[in-house]
């Protein structure tokens, strides 16, 4: 395989990207789902999302919410995945 | 997926389950628990009568006497007939049991509206047909304001929903309290963030003195009556059915409580 879409592989699915990932989704689906669920760990998707939301609708007012739920889940991703770099990296280092 | 990295999705879901269940928001307040029970000087008195009799827009109006002389407050739901919290929530202050003074609830203040589910009835935004310095524009916003003149109230509520977050999304008023000028509105907004969790930042209250010149029912019942009136304003946005309603319950209960016809702080 191609080194550089191994590397990309082993990043996605690291346990930091992963980890991460989860931890930003999860919780705020929660309390998205029954608000009494929100906790303090829904805090950074709470505040991704709400401030996605606040500049998706100064651009485009006239959509729904809902409408943001697609790109907080790609920007968790893309968070999730740097986070999972970072740890790749580190454990090579440490390997090396 | 090798284990390591199953064992920390999973760890972060169970952990996320465990942290929300944990972190359930107990829904007991002393202003409820007052509401809810009748007070110590005897049952309050409760008359149903219709507005607009006869009419498309006939609608119910409930007086609820206190045993006890007292302010009168009204509180209307369903201006916008779309906004179900506050029609739930002064359905259910309609058999709330004051302590003092009259409570005058209209719950389904537009009646087709609120039939309809839509936020308009037939001659539009009821919510902005009293204007200043004349009669209300449509038969529905004069019957109304007929009530109000009849009742002449110390303190008057309307409820409302919003689907954003003011300050956060544009055009979007949620979570917000607007009172007049004399009104209470910081120390209603401040006694409302109890209920939000700090983890929930944006939803936190914000009072805002409202300009009376405008032609929104609670701006007339302050300007031309002189009523410490209140527009409450909770959101949609990330907010469930049952949140909604504890917190507009919350706000019915701290403005009926602040202007004394509940006495949460005595002994029951």
């Amino acid at each position: 395989m191609n080194p550089s879409v191994e590397a990309l592989r082993r990043i996605a699915t690291s346990p930091a990207t992963i980890g991460t990932y989860a931890l930003l989704v999860v919780p705020f689906a929660l309390g998205w789902f029954e608000t009494q669920l929100f906790s303090p760990l829904a805090l950074p998707g709470y505040l991704l999302f709400s401030i996605g939301t606040a500049i998706g609708n100064a651009l485009a007012p006239r959509f729904e919410f809902w409408i943001y739920w697609a790109p907080f889940l790609v920007g968790c991703f893309g968070i999730a995945s740097a986070v999972g770099a970072g740890y790749e990296w580190w454990c090579g280092r440490r390997s090396a | 997926m090798r284990r390591r990295t199953i064992l920390a999705a999973g760890g972060v879901v169970v952990g996320s389950v465990t942290a929300g269940l944990a972190s359930r928001l107990p829904t007991a307040h002393r202003s409820l628990s007052a509401a809810r029970r009748p007070g110590d000087a005897g049952e309050a008195s409760t008359n149903a009568e219709p507005l607009l009799p006869g009419t498309d827009h006939e609608t119910t109006l409930y007086e609820i006497d206190a045993p006890r002389d007292g302010p009168t407050a009204m509180v209307f739901g369903g201006v916008h007939g779309d906004e179900r919290s506050g029609i739930v929530v002064a359905r259910q202050v309609a058999e709330w049991r004051p302590d003092a003074g009259t409570l005058v609830v209209v719950p389904e203040t537009n009646r087709v509206a609120v039939e309809n589910g839509e936020r308009e009835g037939v001659d539009g935004d009821l919510n902005r047909h009293f204007p200043a310095d004349r009669e209300p524009l449509t038969d529905l916003a004069r019957g109304i304001w007929d009530a109000v003149e009849r009742y002449d109230p110390d303190v008057v509520l309307d409820l409302h929903r919003s689907l954003g977050i003011r300050g956060l999304h544009r055009e979007f008023v949620g979570q917000a309290v607007y009172h007049s000028p004399d009104a209470r509105g910081e120390e209603l907004a401040a006694a409302l963030d109890d209920a939000v969790p700090w983890y929930l930042p944006f939803h936190r209250f914000a009072a805002s003195e409202t300009n009376l010149s405008g032609p929104l029912l609670f701006q007339k019942a302050a300007r031309e009556l002189g009523a410490s009136a209140y527009l409450f304003e909770t959101t949609e946005f990330l907010l469930d059915r049952e949140a909604r309603v504890e917190l507009t319950r919350l706000a019915a209960a701290h403005v009926l409580d602040m202007h004394g016809l509940l006495d949460a702080e005595g002994e029951r």
